[in-house]
């Protein structure tokens, strides 16, 4: 039985933000800007996308008088990521 | 586009974001250096003085170690705030290098009230340079870090046999196995990565 690839997880945008908090404790939205090549409208869309699932924690502080967002993966997110490669894994061995 | 969007793809794009944050090797050597300088400075001027009529050789000491840990305050702290990532290592890093300098720092304490000499004081400094050293070296997959550790303790086992002035020399060794060859070689390492 192949397990259904996750909805949320399956998009390319949403995928890059994910692997790259994966290996980080957390992240500035900058950083996922430059490492992503997106546009800032877009990123923010699927980053609020993935809080709404419960996927990412984002903060909101200053630095330097300018607004500073902070991503970072949550238990959730770290299992859903965990859960999709092993259905990828399981759509390529079968192919 | 995303339609389009096949598992192999998407395995790649994971692995290259993944390849992102492990190709950043961030550390550059800076405090490894600055210290390493700082000490081996310090130790031949106390050993330097102690041979002359000056009345308190180890004059270097609180004088270059606090210039020190000014440098490294605000280098630290800027370091910090320009960092746009933290991950794991950087945390482990700050938290292991920040317990180093508060036992530092009690040890030093010891010594002022007098419950010990200040040449056990180096033995004890050199052995203790070695664990933040060798967790460092761990953490960071860098073998001259560990062997630099391995080299303060053989040289804090040796320090017990020697006379009070040479264990001063056996600092300034330390400090070259522990601090300044890893320093060096992690700020090569770090331009090329950049």
């Amino acid at each position: 039985m192949f397990k259904t690839l996750n909805p949320l997880l399956h998009s390319q945008l949403r995928l890059q933000i994910i692997s790259l908090l994966i290996a980080v404790e957390s992240a500035e939205f900058t950083y996922l800007l430059e490492k992503t090549g997106a546009t800032r409208g877009n990123l923010s869309v699927q980053i609020t996308k993935l809080k709404e699932a419960g996927y990412i924690e984002v903060s909101k502080s200053y630095k330097n008088n300018y607004p500073l967002t902070t991503c970072s993966i949550t238990h959730k997110g770290i299992i859903a990521f965990e859960e999709y490669v092993k259905a990828i894994k399981q759509y390529i061995n079968k192919k | 586009m995303e339609k389009n969007f096949s598992e192999q793809d998407s395995l790649k794009l994971i692995s290259e974001m993944l390849e992102n944050t492990k190709a950043r090797f961030n550390e550059n050597g800076f405090f490894y250096l600055l210290w390493g300088w700082l000490v081996l400075i310090a130790s031949l001027l106390h050993f330097t003085l102690l041979y002359t009529d000056f009345q308190h050789p180890y004059i270097g000491w609180p004088v270059i170690m606090m210039g020190g840990g000014i440098v490294s305050g605000i280098a630290g702290y800027r370091k910090g705030k320009d960092a746009k990532v933290s991950t794991f290592i950087d945390r482990s890093m700050i938290f292991l290098w920040i317990g180093f300098v508060i036992s530092l720092l009690i040890l030093f304490a010891i010594v002022i009230i007098g419950h010990i000499k200040w040449h056990l004081l180096s033995i004890l400094i050199i052995a203790l340079y070695g664990l933040p050293t060798f967790v460092s070296g761990g953490i960071l997959k860098f073998k001259p870090l560990i062997y630099g550790a391995l080299a303060c303790w053989v040289l804090a086992i040796i320090s017990l046999f020697v006379q009070e002035e040479y264990v001063i020399l056996l600092s300034a060794i330390s400090v070259i196995f522990a601090y300044l060859i890893p320093g060096y070689m992690l700020k090569s390492k770090f331009n090329k990565n950049v």
